[in-house]
């Protein structure tokens, strides 16, 4: 195999990687936070993608615009979920709260279903080719990586240097601990969850002019975002950045020097392997 | 005494009429009895989920408007008419198989009719036969679902999958030399498939045939419908060079390909789809606009795109035609998928043709009925609007079930129109092969 073509391989999952941390940040950070895995979560990023979609072509807006109210529409979809699901079974055990969210998930199926059919959508993108020294890379999936690479930094710039994103840290750290020093606990909920929705809104307009939207679109991503918050640790967003570019690299290299069935193979030995070793997650702390 | 005698003679003698009488009765077809409908059909697709746009639904539309057509003038023979109960296979083997038990064993349907994908035909038919019940399969091509099986009573008029990789590897074959100025076994061919036994029978078929003609296989590769990620095989591809690109997928995956084949500068001189994906055109036109122009796409042909001419009667055009409008009605399509040419013909073979029969001859629509109606089955070419004729194979042959005379086209998208381009003989356009430079697969 030539190595500009391993090389171009690796290059592309390593852009693959930055859109899959993306993903998984999100979920991380409301798992880390409000300690609930929202199961519906990569159903959330198809509605951000419907929307730009919609937006941009039965409405005429410019991408940026629409990109913009997505982010909006689903950081308060995200404080809906929050408040009308969430919130009521934060105390339930927590079988019933992955039903509740399993719920929202079918619902969410259905209802894009019911409204825009199952119908396959894509965004009618005239994107250049990019071709660095022999090796072709996606615009698309470049434009989708920076985005995400900035998200993740607004996000750690938000946790780290404002007064609400320490409050969101400590309570992920020690929930009872902040609770008992007067913290307002559901502000807390209610900014992570808006926070979380924006990430998954972000991601819905990165992957919109990369693929496809159709309501089934949480199985593309959901089995692999799951991994990769569970491999990484759950709550961990470090790790869940290392995890994505482990597995979009394994995928990646694996799928051109043996094939891509293997790669995925691969992939999930990996993964299970992970979970024997690491439970906690390759950079979680053990307890 | 005589008298006596002469009372119990006659007695015997009526007695004997009666039993004579019930004799005939009972012998008689039951379409001499009084049958009472409606015949329940259960017409099972994928009308959600990720097979629904790649076909299924619109292959949905074609049977519901076949049983429609036949209930507006009375039902089967004027007299029967059709009952539909709709399932949702939801593009999950698990679902079609509990949405089947459903419709045979709660709703108690007669027939059970439809299926689109052969991940769900394979599993399915097995179960329905062992139940003694009629499965009617209107697009699902994996020739796994009868081969070696011995199937009573599963019927395909549809075309098995064995004959898209055969057709599509003679297509390019006999154009080599004239298109490509090379021998056929110079030809470098790639084949990529989805991993289920759809993409895996149509890839065997075309190995086969590759092997058979002596082309060059540079690449045979599968991958997942549902991956999130088709960059490294498109690399591999890169790698390989090879002159066609042989693709069996669905949708999403045939775009996320197209998509990432285009942005990583995969070049070819064809790309040659098996149906599924490849057949929904409005849809590839909507996310790739002209890029789409010129890959060919091998199906059963698209009613529309046949001379009526060729036809063995005139009705079976204007039928055609009826279809056709109440589909465009419906839809608001401008290109009518091949899919749902698919779930009207071989609905209306069914209708039309195999339950008058087992109707007047065997006495009913039991599931012994429809076989042995669906045996005697002699429709010659032209005879449907699809244009194969129907023979299915019987007992002892390896597809039991399977019809014998179904055929494919290979079609090609040039300027925004479909065009049927091989067999020669029928071909309404000449191919557009190589590619030409304005495509952005085409080999520079």
């Amino acid at each position: 195999m030539d190595a500009v073509l391993i090389a171009e391989a690796a290059v592309n999952g390593i852009l693959l990687g930055g859109v899959l941390a993306l993903l998984a940040l999100g979920l991380n950070l409301i798992f880390g936070v409000v300690d609930i895995v929202w199961i519906a979560y990569v159903d959330l990023v198809m509605v951000g993608m419907y929307a730009v979609y919609w937006l941009v072509t039965a409405y005429g807006w410019p991408l940026p615009l629409a990109a913009v109210a997505a982010v909006a529409l689903v950081a308060v979809l995200g404080l809906l979920v929050h408040l009308l699901i969430i919130s009521p079974i934060l105390a339930s055990p927590p079988v019933n709260q992955l039903l509740a969210t399993g719920g929202l998930l079918f619902f969410l199926q259905a209802f894009a279903t019911f409204l825009w059919t199952t119908d396959h959508r894509s965004l009618r993108l005239a994107l250049p080719v990019v071709e660095v020294f022999g090796m072709y890379l996606s615009f698309a999936r470049l434009l989708a990586f920076t985005f995400a690479i900035l998200g993740m930094l607004g996000l750690y710039f938000f946790l780290t240097r404002t007064y609400i994103g320490t409050a969101i840290r400590a309570v992920s750290q020690d929930r009872e601990a902040i609770a008992l020093m007067g913290a307002d606990m559901r502000r807390v909920y209610l900014v992570t969850s808006a926070i979380g929705g924006g990430m998954a809104g972000l991601a819905g307009v990165l992957l919109i002019i990369q693929y496809s939207v159709h309501p089934h679109f949480g199985a593309t991503f959901g089995p692999i975002t799951f991994i990769i918050v569970v491999m990484g640790g759950l709550g961990n967003m470090f790790g869940a950045v290392v995890a994505s570019l482990v597995m979009s690299e394994v995928i990646s290299i694996g799928g051109i020097l043996a094939s891509t069935e293997m790669a995925y193979v691969v992939a999930f030995v990996i993964f299970i392997v992970s979970i024997f070793v690491r439970p906690e997650g390759i950079l979680g702390r053990r307890e | 005494m005589n008298r006596r005698h002469a009372i119990l003679s006659l007695s015997l003698a009526c007695l004997a009429l009666v039993v004579l009488a019930a004799g005939a009765w009972m012998a008689a077809p039951a379409g001499a009895q009084a049958l009472k409908g409606p015949i329940k059909i259960g017409v099972l697709y994928d009308l959600t989920g990720p097979f629904a746009a790649a076909g299924a639904y619109p292959g949905s539309i074609g049977t519901r408007i076949a049983i429609d057509m036949v209930n507006e003038k009375g039902g089967v023979l004027g007299k029967y008419n059709l009952q539909a109960i709709a399932g949702d296979s939801q593009s999950k083997a698990d679902v079609a198989i509990n949405e089947a038990e459903r419709l045979l064993n709660v709703e108690k349907v007669d027939i059970l009719l439809g299926i689109y994908s052969s991940a769900i035909a394979v599993p399915l038919a097995e179960k329905v036969d062992k139940q003694n019940r009629v499965l009617w399969i209107t697009i699902a091509i994996s020739d796994a679902v009868f081969k070696g099986r011995d199937l009573k009573y599963t019927f395909r008029a549809q075309v098995p999958g064995s004959q898209f990789g055969q057709i599509s590897t003679r297509f390019i074959a006999d154009y080599a030399g004239e298109r490509f100025k090379m021998k056929p076994q110079d030809v470098r061919g790639a084949i990529i498939y989805e991993d289920g036994p759809y993409g895996t029978g149509v890839a065997a078929s075309g190995e086969a045939e590759m092997k058979k003609i002596g082309m060059r296989l540079v690449l045979k590769e599968g991958y997942s419908a549902a991956a999130p990620d088709l960059a490294s095989l498109v690399t591999k591809l890169k790698a390989a060079r090879p002159d066609v690109l042989f693709h069996t997928g669905y949708n999403p995956d045939i775009t996320l390909f197209l998509r990432q084949a285009k942005e990583l500068g995969l070049r070819m001189k064809a790309i040659v789809g098996h149906g599924a994906g490849y057949g929904q055109y409005d849809k590839l036109r909507e996310a790739f606009r002209e890029d789409v122009d010129h890959i060919f796409n091998v199906d059963p042909v698209a009613s529309q795109l046949l001379d009526p001419k060729k036809y063995t009667n005139a009705e079976l055009g204007r039928i055609r035609d009826e279809f056709l409008a109440r589909y465009k009605k419906e839809t608001g399509v401008a290109e009518i998928p091949p899919h749902a040419s698919m779930g009207f013909n071989n609905t209306w073979i069914l209708l039309t043709d195999v339950l008058p029969r087992a109707i007047q001859k065997y006495g009913g629509w039991s599931a012994d009925a429809i076989q042995k109606a669906a045996l005697e089955t002699d429709i010659p070419e032209g005879g449907t609007i699809q244009g194969y004729g129907v023979k299915f194979a019987g007992p002892g042959h390896e597809v039991r079930g399977q019809n014998l005379r179904a055929s494919l086209v290979v079609m090609q998208y040039i300027g925004g129109k479909t065009h049927v381009v091989y067999p020669k003989a029928i071909a309404t356009a000449s191919p557009v092969l190589p590619l030409p430079p304005t495509s952005p697969y085409a080999a520079r």
